[in-house]
């Protein structure tokens, strides 16, 4: 048994029955250093810069574990949720435009053909299963995008922002969209 | 130094802890070896914590930014009337039907202006300024210089080529 420990055993034995005769005397007698409650623990530190010690804390907080979100909770919310979608339509259809922008820009260079005739007759040559599918492609973002925007608008100006609408107004949304994305690919 | 001494330090102890690790009683092993196994699932890193930053000591708060109308509430109003303004401007020239380049320019503004600053939510969402500082400025920038390259195409398309209300229509009836 280590030295420092037999003073707790001691203190928990006599902590039954307290002694006033003892606990009056305990300084007196010289009996505290046996009886003290403070562990010793040998430890050995170093001085590093006050840098040095912020580096150390920042690198130690990249360990610290981080709660589960997206794992776990109403995918209906997080995965499919409106505003995600939104932002994911509206980035999809601006940086296809930002992409050929800038492809328009550098095609006399590279010797490419991107005038809106040459793209026209390229996308009529094709077949009519394949035209309906990227129209598709195009205009389901489109739709959802200019629906959910709108109803972002409103809840700006705090119309229909309530629990249970703005749940089954996500469900009208997705199928409105797909509808709208069908008609405008392969009825106009 | 210090590092030297630190790493002969974690030695010792992980030497002890291996030392006792053997008289420690079997009961003990097992329940140690059964925690290890609790986990059902493997960890999956989703959105993983960005670099961390620390200013001046850590018993200092977080600087707070600077509050600024102009980047916040008019940016706000801003945005809103641009996007309410591009809902009648693009049905209008499909439904019409007719070619005018003054609404097909004014719209092409609007779609520019729109996606500029939807995609500078995106940036200021994802590229924390006070964590990623170089980062958060290089996608900025980068965004501004693709927003003029795509400004200046938009107005070639519209002067050289058709325009871009009439290039849809073509593209989609081809």
């Amino acid at each position: 048994m280590i030295a420092q420990r037999a003073g707790t055993t001691v203190l928990r034995r006599v902590a039954g029955k307290p002694n006033t005769f003892f606990s009056a005397n305990v300084a007196k007698f010289g009996l505290a250093q046996p009886l003290s409650t403070t562990q010793l623990r040998p430890v050995a530190t170093q001085k590093i810069t006050a840098d040095e010690a912020a580096a150390l804390l920042a690198k130690q907080r990249l360990n610290r574990p981080v709660s589960p979100h997206l794992a776990i909770y109403d995918k209906q919310q997080t995965w499919f949720g409106s505003s995600a979608w939104t932002r994911i339509t509206g980035a999809s259809l601006s940086g296809t435009l930002y992409l050929f922008a800038t492809a328009y820009l550098a095609a006399p260079m590279l010797g490419w053909h991107l005038e809106s005739a040459s793209i026209a007759a390229a996308f009529g040559a094709l077949p009519v299963a394949v035209k309906g599918g990227i129209k598709f492609l195009a205009a389901w973002p489109f739709a959802f995008h200019t629906f959910n925007g709108v109803k972002h608008l409103l809840y700006d100006m705090t119309i229909g922002f309530h629990r249970k609408q703005i749940v089954k107004q996500s469900w009208y949304l997705w199928g409105a969209s797909l509808v709208t994305g069908m008609f405008l690919a392969f009825f106009l | 130094m210090a590092s030297i001494a630190r790493s002969s330090l974690l030695r010792q102890v992980a030497s002890a802890s291996r030392v006792s690790m053997a008289t420690r009683p079997a009961l003990q092993q097992s329940v140690l070896a059964r925690a290890a196994t609790f986990h059902t699932t493997s960890k999956r890193e989703l959105l993983p914590p960005l670099p961390q930053r620390i200013k001046g000591t850590v018993n200092d708060a977080v600087p707070v930014p600077e509050p600024s109308p102009a980047q916040g509430s008019y940016h706000w109003t801003f945005d809103r009337l641009v996007a309410a303004g591009l809902v009648p401007l693009t049905v209008a020239p499909f439904a019409a039907g007719s070619l005018n380049p003054t609404l097909d320019a004014i719209l092409c503004a609007g779609i520019l202006i729109h996606s500029h600053s939807g995609f500078q939510q995106i940036i200021i969402d994802y590229v924390p300024k006070y964590r990623t500082p170089t980062a958060r400025k290089l996608f900025m920038w980068g965004l501004n210089a693709a927003t003029v390259v795509v400004g200046l195409a938009l107005y070639e398309f519209e002067t050289t080529d058709v325009g871009l209300t009439e290039a849809i229509k073509r593209i989609w009836t081809a």
